[in-house]
């Protein structure tokens, strides 16, 4: 490939920019994020606060963004919000344990492993990036749960988030959730 | 301006017509404008090789056509077409390959007439001339040569790209060895290939 050919292909492909979705879109996104997240953070204050298990990771706003506002999306179907979740996490507390001394390593092994993995798992959920990167840079709080991080909250939060977008995704009539489950 | 010679099957998507078409669908659709327009076109060569996979070319000829030689008189190339119900023939070699096409244009032009109307007045004005005229020319001063054939185990698109060549209304059907097999008729191909009009899905 030629160095000309190399920048042009920068310039991009597409004149103009995607359509911005309707009001109703705009609504049902905010709605069902709003469940979701408020969900995780209730089970989490009811069932997890007092012990050394935490529910609410950041990784699950940009979850909520796909789970809840591109429905559509290969990436946010059940299989990719769970599974992306669960083998980043996997990857990240594998990386941390592993990696102890040399934390940018350590940082930077679980996010690319963990995008390889889910890549090779057709699990590609890139909130699960986030996951696999809390498991290292974390609170003393994340690294002392280790490979529990993998159940709660890795696996739980995603499930709760699944729940709420199958009730909430499915009542306007213009929306289905998901489009394939596996 | 347009190509003409564009398959109707290939239309140029511009960034608007994706766009346009995003608009239409509720939600927010994960995928660029250069993406889709490659899933459209693998997706349609995929849909159009599934669906005209049985299309064969020998499969919907028509066989036992009764060909003209080189050396046949018009005339009698007129009744060979006429009791077959053909508006062309093919005409082939000792070798029974094929040669050329002799169709009802040859005739018109070959007897200097330019449509079925001047051919009649010119059969009211000088019927003995005419007859003489088509009696004595032989069928390779008239035929079309050579004429485009199409393989019989042709696909779909060789059947396409054959009929798009020659422009008639039937193509003669060869071998391997270029010996006539058949007559493939057009109508024939486009009732085989269900072409109908556009149904509108609802996303």
């Amino acid at each position: 490939m030629s160095l000309r050919k190399y920048f042009r292909k920068m310039r991009g492909s597409t004149h103009g920019s995607p359509p911005r979705v309707s009001h109703s879109e705009i609504l049902w996104s905010w709605i069902g994020s709003f469940i979701g997240i408020s969900s995780v953070a209730w089970v989490s204050m009811g069932f997890f606060q007092g012990t050394d298990l935490t529910l609410m990771i950041g990784s699950y706003g940009a979850s909520a963004v796909l789970a809840y506002g591109a429905v559509r999306s290969p990436l946010a179907q059940p299989r990719n919000l769970v599974g992306g979740h669960i083998v980043s996490a996997l990857i990240g507390v594998a990386c941390y344990k592993l990696l102890p001394g040399v934390p940018w390593l350590a940082q930077a092994g679980a996010v690319s492993t963990a995008i390889a993995m889910m890549h090779a798992t057709r699990t590609l959920h890139p909130p699960g990036g986030a996951t696999a990167l809390i498991a290292v840079i974390g609170s003393e709080e994340i690294h002392r749960m280790g490979w529990l991080y993998v159940l709660v909250p890795a696996t739980l939060g995603p499930l709760i988030l699944l729940a709420v977008a199958l009730l909430v995704n499915n009542i306007p009539a213009t929306r289905r959730y998901p489009e394939i489950w596996f | 301006m347009d190509d003409p010679n564009r398959p109707l099957t290939d239309p140029d998507l511009s960034d608007e017509d994706v766009l346009d078409a995003m608009r239409h669908i509720p939600g927010y659709l994960d995928i660029t404008v250069e993406d889709f327009r490659i899933l459209y076109r693998l997706a349609r060569n995929h849909a159009l090789t599934r669906t005209f996979a049985h299309v064969r070319a020998g499969q919907l000829m028509r066989s036992g056509i009764v060909p003209v030689r080189p050396g046949d008189r018009l005339d009698q190339a007129a009744r060979t077409m006429a009791n077959q119900c053909l508006k062309s023939i093919p005409v082939i070699d000792d070798q029974g390959c094929v040669m050329g096409m002799l169709t009802e244009s040859d005739y018109l032009r070959r007897l200097g007439a330019e449509g079925f109307l001047e051919l009649m007045l010119r059969l009211i004005l000088d019927p003995v001339g005419l007859r003489q005229c088509c009696h004595e020319m032989p069928v390779n001063t008239a035929m079309t040569a050579p004429a485009t054939t199409v393989p019989e185990v042709a696909d779909f698109s060789g059947i396409v790209a054959a009929f798009r060549r020659c422009h008639g209304r039937s193509l003669p059907v060869v071998d391997r060895g270029g010996q006539l097999k058949g007559l493939l008729m057009r109508k024939a191909f486009v009732a085989a290939c269900h072409l109908g009009p556009w149904e509108e899905t609802a996303p």
